[in-house]
């Protein structure tokens, strides 16, 4: 005997609880005495628990979630620098095209590795050839807040350790780490300043 | 966070050069995004991957953005596109596939101290076994699937989401259920899960 026609998608609505509420009311009514559409509303039940269960195991920690934000940055900040080679590539492969010979392709290749440097260094190309994208702009200069903040989480972080556990060693090598992402900025004068503390046992806390 | 303020109000924000704008919708999706794609790749990694290349083409896209549909829906669409390209290729580089299932889950789930070690192991066996009927789905089934049951989408935003008919979610949701029944159904009636 073919099953009740209602025991396909009504039966999974229902159990999904999807039926608004004027399909709801009729077809409670139907289940009281259709055993396919019963069984089939029950069996589509534990369908969903179970996979409500296990999707419910999989969880995203906390800290997974903490480097979003610059990675996303960084990524702009890489989409950018792309933009910009590829760019330089292509005018210079016109220009090379204009001259054959050995000679011509070493000093091609010479000039795009200094221009590669110089973009990288700073935005040479900034003002002229290419024109500005001021989205990427602000993902830079966003990176750069990230890093900041970076180096004051680390240098909190090394206060911190060396305020509840004392722990000179790992307080050093946390003062080492943010010197080293400090690279360039005023606050590697500031940990040198901590670090020669620490060396003669006068860091104090916050 | 003050949801006063909400999402498209802070994409015009944006979109008239304040920065902070964006960094306050990351903070509001990054977790439901990454939750999201987790779900649809189950591969760490990957997913992490993912919800990066969400904000990125978000970012880049935004300012040409209109208020047709909630901003959310809009992410959402994003995710989905990648979770499906990212399915699609896996299907062509089978290999990948292999890989996968060595992947340990473990790490992905979250465990319960106090409780019996025997016994979260097997509940974590019976998950991976679930999951992976889950992954059994067709891309948009499973599209559907999820959005519907876990990202607390009506079948009409699901739909928007999707670039689909409110008929054809409900269609795929129908096939999703009864496939994973099919698969189910005999694991459950043999107590294996
Ligand atoms: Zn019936």
């Amino acid at each position: 005997m073919p099953k009740c026609i209602k025991s396909g998608g009504q039966a999974i609505d229902y159990a999904a609880k999807l039926l608004s509420p004027e399909e709801e009311e009729p077809f409670e009514e139907h289940l009281k005495n259709c055993l396919d559409c019963t069984e089939a509303v029950q069996s589509f039940r534990t369908v969903l628990q179970l996979t409500d269960q296990a999707q419910a195991e999989l969880r995203v920690p906390e800290l997974a979630l903490q480097d979003i934000e610059m990675n996303v940055y960084k990524r702009l900040a890489a989409a950018h620098e792309q933009t910009l080679l590829s760019r330089v590539r292509a005018s210079i492969a016109n220009f090379g095209s204009l001259f054959r010979g050995p000679r011509i392709a070493i000093a091609s290749a010479i000039a795009i590795a200094l221009i590669t440097v110089a973009l990288l260094m700073g935005n040479l190309f900034r003002s002229e050839s290419v024109p500005p994208l001021p989205e990427t702009y602000s993902a830079v200069a966003r990176i750069e807040q990230y890093r900041q903040q970076d180096i004051q989480r680390n240098l909190e972080e090394a206060l911190i350790t060396h305020h509840l556990r004392n722990d000179a060693w790992d307080t050093e090598s946390r003062l080492y780490r943010m010197k080293e992402q400090a690279d360039g900025t005023n606050w590697m004068a500031v940990a040198d300043a901590h670090l020669q503390n620490l060396q003669s046992g006068t860091l104090d806390t916050p | 966070m003050d949801k006063l303020i909400d999402d498209e109000m802070l994409v015009a924000q944006f979109q008239s050069g304040r920065q902070n704008a964006f960094d306050e919708l990351m903070k509001r999706y990054k977790s439901k995004i990454f939750s999201y794609l987790l779900r649809s790749v189950r591969n760490y990694e990957d997913a992490e991957d993912i919800t990066i290349e969400v904000f990125f083409k978000a970012y880049r896209a935004l300012d040409n953005w209109q208020p047709k549909a909630k901003f959310s829906t809009w992410l959402y669409k994003i995710a989905s596109n990648l979770a499906i390209d990212y399915h699609r290729t896996k299907v062509r580089h089978p290999v990948y596939a292999l890989e996968d299932m060595e992947i340990p889950e473990a790490h992905l789930v979250a465990t319960d101290l106090h409780s019996d070690p025997v016994q979260q192991v097997e509940d974590q066996e019976r998950g991976r076994i679930i999951r992976e009927a889950v992954d059994q789905l067709s891309p948009k089934q499973k599209a559907v699937f999820m959005l519907s049951r876990y990202e607390g989408l009506q079948l009409k935003e699901v739909a928007e989401t999707l670039d689909m008919a409110e008929g054809t979610v409900k269609i795929h949701l129908h096939r999703a259920v009864k496939r994973l029944q099919t698969l189910l159904r005999p694991l459950w009636e043999n107590n294996e899960i």
